[in-house]
């Protein structure tokens, strides 16, 4: 029989300081704003069917044991790369996000089992390699992109091509796709749009991930997760096992993106991805998940606040100090620094397990060193 | 084993490039151009304008052309069917005809001339490529040009930092 915790009210505050400063944050921002019930819960459905799958790609390296994967970027890379082609072959609709889905998939997986490997060769430093990767990575689409297409890569269309000859211009227009998919079988009730193709994709994802943690990799993944080395030990091939969750993730987060910028309806080519990662794991972070624990519930809490608090704070600045971008520069703030609290409290949580854990071997080899003198 | 998985994994890139190769197809957009205009000599003969023409595609009205106008519409997959509602001359009743195009896969925008297609005629008669025309435009500012680090122009420093005037003095 599983005995019931009693409930310890300074650990719950501990767990969930960030999703509690949240509710209190949008609590007081709401009324401030004086936005409509309908257009509030609009904006937010809106929301949560686009920005959900591209959150739901972090959850399988946390399971892993990778952390915060900031290497999702790449795979916002390889979906950008896909709708240039996709615009370019006049592929339109949802046929043309289906397409630009199977596309993404061997950019994604290349770069994906790149940062793997990188990040095998750097374990215990995940994240901050895989944030520079980004910056790596950059380079090299900037260099596809701006020089290789259209010159080297076939590029038909003038209307995508730079003025010059080659390259592709700084905004790409995907009118013929845009909210494809949020409009089919949409719902509107009460003047809530709700897109339920969106939500029954983000569903499929959803179930996807509590079949995967149940296989016999999802299981691999949650042992490497726990201990790399009693993993090892118990015949789990570890490198193996960390790259096949770096490149799930980097694949669906090429298709969150194809999903998040369909809905938006066109892309400033070269920087739709370079904020992307950071607003998903500050929405992830700010739902209760932490470096190493995230759930379903974390990413649709975390969406659900991350972004009432996008919604409100220009207007709730409005009503607070008179100008529009303190609530602007506040939500920036607010998005980092929620990471930047995420991480520290990561390291106080290993250091303290790592004191406790000596503390437990120093008592243990005093108590044997008695028993032998006893003895 | 081995060779099973190997069976169904390429069963499954068979499968992912034949979705692949379907969406190339359905999903191929196409800009129609309708004109309702004379062709005054096709071999020999004139083929005049209608007066009017409402044209509809799935169910929606799409364009309403009166003498030498030109409507648009947008069409996916490889053929076009629209719904034409004709009125020959002032004062005649309105008659309702569906006509279906097939349309070829490596053209975006295809001009279709309303009063050939309906008399009969060839496909060269009424139907044309639509070739946008190339304007000359101004570069746009690219990423990693120029002052890479944002201190383009003057860094603030221009001008008299303050010190108009007579300072004071």
């Amino acid at each position: 029989m599983k005995l019931k915790k009693n409930f310890d009210g300074l650990d719950f505050l501990q767990n969930n300081l960030v999703p509690l400063m949240f509710i209190i944050i949008c609590a007081v921002c709401i009324p401030l704003s004086g936005f409509s019930a309908s257009y509030l819960i609009n904006e937010i459905v809106t929301r949560m069917g686009r920005n959900i799958f591209l959150i739901l790609s972090l959850l399988i390296p946390i399971m892993a044991g990778m952390g915060l994967n900031f290497g999702m970027t790449l795979g916002a890379m390889a979906g950008q790369v896909a709708l240039i082609f996709v615009t370019d072959w006049q592929i339109w609709g949802i046929p043309g996000v289906v397409l630009a889905m199977i596309l993404s998939v061997p950019v994604s997986v290349l770069l994906g089992l790149l940062c793997g490997k990188l990040m095998n060769m750097a374990k215990g430093r995940e994240m901050i390699l895989g944030y520079m990767m980004n910056y790596f990575v950059t380079g090299l689409y900037q260099l596809v992109v701006l020089y290789f297409m259209a010159s080297i890569i076939p590029i038909r269309h003038a209307s995508i091509r730079l003025p010059r000859g080659f390259g592709i211009r700084t905004t790409v227009n995907l009118a013929n796709m845009r909210q494809c998919l949020d409009n089919e079988f949409a719902i509107l009730y009460k003047g809530v749009k709700i897109p339920v193709l969106n939500f029954i994709i983000i569903g499929v994802m959803c179930l996807i991930i509590i079949w995967f943690r149940r296989t016999k990799l999802g299981q691999d993944m949650r042992a490497v997760g726990q201990d790399m080395e009693v993993a090892q030990a118990a015949g789990i091939n570890v490198d193996r096992t960390r790259i096949i969750s770096i490149i799930i993730s980097t694949v669906f987060a090429g298709f969150g993106q194809i999903i998040y910028l369909q809905n938006i309806g066109n892309f400033p080519t070269y920087t739709a991805h370079s904020q992307i990662g950071m607003f998903c794991i500050a929405a992830l972070l700010v739902g209760g998940a932490s470096v190493e624990k995230a759930s379903i519930g974390n990413v649709f809490l975390g969406v659900i606040l991350f972004h009432t608090m996008f919604i409100v704070a220009p207007r709730a600045g409005v009503a607070i100090t008179g100008d529009a971008m303190i609530g602007e520069y506040f939500r920036v703030f607010v998005s980092y620094g929620v990471i930047t609290l995420a991480l520290v409290m990561y390291e106080i949580k290993k250091r303290r397990a790592r004191s406790q854990g000596g503390e437990l071997l120093a008592q243990a080899q005093r108590a044997r060193r008695e028993g032998g003198a006893q003895s | 084993m081995k060779g099973k998985t190997l069976v169904i994994r390429l069963a499954v890139l068979a499968a992912v490039i034949a979705v692949a190769a379907v969406m190339m197809v359905i999903g191929r957009g196409h800009t129609i151009y309708l004109d309702n205009k004379t062709i005054e000599d096709y071999q020999g003969q004139e083929y005049k304008s209608f007066e009017r023409v409402v044209v509809t595609v799935d169910g929606e009205e799409a364009a309403k052309l009166n003498k030498r106008e030109r409507g648009m519409a947008t069409c996916m997959g490889q053929s076009f069917t629209m719904t034409l509602e004709i009125t020959e001359k002032k004062g005649d009743e309105p008659r309702t005809e569906v006509v279906t195009v097939d349309l070829p896969y490596s053209v975006d925008g295809i001009v279709i001339n309303l009063p050939a297609l309906l008399a009969g005629l060839p496909e060269d008669a009424w139907y044309s490529e639509f070739v946008p025309q190339v304007q000359e435009e101004d570069e746009e500012p690219l990423p990693g040009e120029g002052d890479a680090f944002g201190l383009e122009g003057d860094m603030g420093l221009e001008g008299d930092m303050g010190l108009e005037g007579d300072l004071g003095v």
